[in-house]
């Protein structure tokens, strides 16, 4: 998978960019505040339809402009994807896959392979279940494209459920209610299975990883909990998971018609990640929690280069200024490379070779 | 800003479904452009258009009459009702030469989002129809989508108990999309391969 050039226009600080990367490694160096990250971010956009630093559509475009443009070919396997986009600073972005407007963001992923490690990827383990449900969603997405429409139209039906909550409370319809929850449990153990099939191939990745990653070897361990559930068995067929969640959603009814909030279904359930039995989120040192971390991000990596043949594309946005340098070259060892994408303040902290450029306001130039 | 005549209309194209800021602008400038007599007819044509077509009494379907020419036509098999979403989904069901029978227009699709629930939709006219013209089959061919679905579902749940049976478009229609995405080919196997709810 590679990237064989990039445009950016009128995005985040940029006003026009032409950057043409290398096959290899390459290092994006330049000072704090110069952009390199809004490349990165420019370049997921191209593979997840999003930025990878949660920021809304609306900030993405430069001051003063009304529309931000970011162009991209990748090509793998001798076919190329050219993916365009267009996002308004009001209104809706509009998407284009070899010059066609894609069925979603399915198509996209079935054609390009990425996967990023940022800053802030110990909020995976430290912050609440969505940063966790959102890197397993991410992940299926990236093995079964498909699973992008089957997590929307969840998302779409759990919406409809709680805005009906929410405006009728206790007078809501019941036969509305009733086929919302049918709709929601048969939407929602599809979700379901994909979460529970995403963790069998994860986490023993990252238990492997989690020897090599960090100093001490321990025994690491994912509790999968559904909400309203309990632990499901990993092997449960959406059928039965549908029955299930059914039964869940019929038992959580009055609770749910007092709190005006659906609490049964995979938008509520929460992966424990364990060392030694340990929950990480509270009760590891800052060492293991960020020895996990990498680990979820490797294992994404390992998991789509297994299914595709090929290297993703792999963003590594200031990375090393966080590691000590043990780490980061145990890291990089982790990684068989295809197309990396590194930024950093400070060329010396990169423990790899290639391609140098220097970032500034500018634009990209060969270093 | 533009002068307010300018700025006025630009307002309300951009009120209009998929026309963003920037088209309406286009489309205001374009008609200042045009000889008068051209813009006129435009303007007239709305008028027009508002002022003699009404819905169907029966069906709800855009017509100039009472009933429309479906409703009036006495071949259609009055034992089969497709429910639709909207008028302009009758056309594309239509274009599929499938299906014989009579229509029903919605008005929409249950959304709590959208503060749409059963009673904002003709759902009440609907269950009227069945008893009064001797109805079996409802085909609910409302959009692909989780809200389509919905309401799908809830109109097999208030007409099973009247003894209907009521079929929904097979799988295999563009998912998230509107009806009339669907090519005419699509569609039609999707109608013959419709499935009991
Ligand atoms: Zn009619």
């Amino acid at each position: 998978m590679r990237l064989l050039w990039l445009e950016l226009g009128y995005f985040r600080a940029y006003r026009s960019l032409h950057f043409e990367p290398g096959a290899g490694v390459n290092v994006l160096i330049g000072d704090n505040g110069t952009g390199k990250t809004s490349i990165l971010e420019g370049i997921g956009y191209l593979a997840s339809l999003r930025s990878f630093r949660n920021a809304p559509d609306a900030s993405l475009v430069a001051d003063g402009s009304d529309e931000a443009i970011v162009r991209g070919e990748f090509t793998a396997a001798e076919r190329s994807s050219l993916v365009e986009i267009a996002i308004p600073a009001q209104g809706r972005r509009s998407v284009l896959l070899d010059g066609k407007r894609p069925k979603g963001r399915a198509e996209i992923a079935e054609r390009v392979a990425l996967v990023a490690f940022l800053p802030d990827d110990l909020d995976l383990v430290k912050r609440g279940p969505a940063y966790r449900r959102g890197y397993l969603d991410e992940a299926a997405v990236q093995v079964w494209p498909v699973a992008a429409s089957e997590f929307g139209e969840y998302d779409r039906v759990v919406r409809q459920r709680n805005a009906l909550l929410r405006r009728e409370g206790h007078n809501a319809d019941v036969t509305t209610l009733d086929v919302l929850d049918e709709k929601l449990s048969s939407l929602g153990s599809v979700v379901l299975a994909r979460r529970l099939a995403v963790v069998a191939l994860l986490e023993p990745v990252v238990a492997e990883l989690y020897g090599e990653l960090s100093e001490r070897p321990g025994r690491v361990e994912w509790r999968y909990q559904a909400a309203g559930l309990g632990e499901p068995d990993r092997e449960s067929s959406a059928d039965s998971l549908r029955t299930l969640l059914g039964d869940a959603l019929a038992g959580a009814r009055a609770g749910d018609l007092d709190r005006r909030i659906t609490t049964v279904g995979p938008h509520r359930d929460e992966v424990v990640m364990l060392i030694d039995d340990r929950d990480v989120r509270t009760r590891a040192s800052q060492g293991e929690q960020r020895s996990i971390a990498l680990g979820l991000r490797v294992a994404a990596y390992r998991v789509l280069l297994d299914r595709r043949g090929t290297p993703p594309v792999l963003l590594l946005d200031d990375v090393f200024s966080e590691l000590d340098p043990g780490r980061g070259e145990r890291l990089v060892g982790q990684l068989p490379q295809g197309q990396v994408f590194v930024t950093s303040a400070r060329e010396e902290e990169v423990p790899l070779v290639g391609d140098r450029w220097t970032v500034s306001t500018d634009g990209v130039r060969a270093a | 800003m533009f002068e307010a005549p300018v700025q006025k209309l630009i307002d309300e194209l951009a009120r209009l479904p998929g026309v963003g800021r920037k088209s309406a602008q286009r489309l205001a400038f374009h008609i200042l452009q045009i000889e008068e007599v051209d813009a006129r007819r435009l303007a007239d044509a709305i008028i027009e258009m508002r002022e003699t077509v009404r819905l169907c009494s029966r069906c709800f379907n855009i017509t100039d009459e009472e009933e429309c020419s479906i409703c009036r036509d006495l071949r259609r098999d009055p034992s089969g009702i497709c429910v639709v979403e909207r008028a302009q989904d009758i056309v594309v069901v239509e274009r599929t030469q499938e299906f014989k029978g009579r229509y029903h227009v919605l008005g929409g699709a249950i959304s709590p989002i959208e503060g749409i629930g059963p009673d904002q939709l003709r759902i009440r006219q609907l269950v009227a129809r069945i008893d009064a013209e001797g109805v079996t089959e409802v085909i609910a061919a409302t959009n692909p989508n989780v809200e389509g679905d919905t309401t799908a579902l809830y109109i097999a749940r208030i007409l099973k108990p009247l003894g209907v049976k009521v079929t929904r478009l097979a799988s295999g229609l563009p998912v998230g999309g509107d009806l009339d995405y669907a090519d005419e080919i699509t569609l039609g196997r999707a109608l013959a391969g419709r499935q009991e709810l």
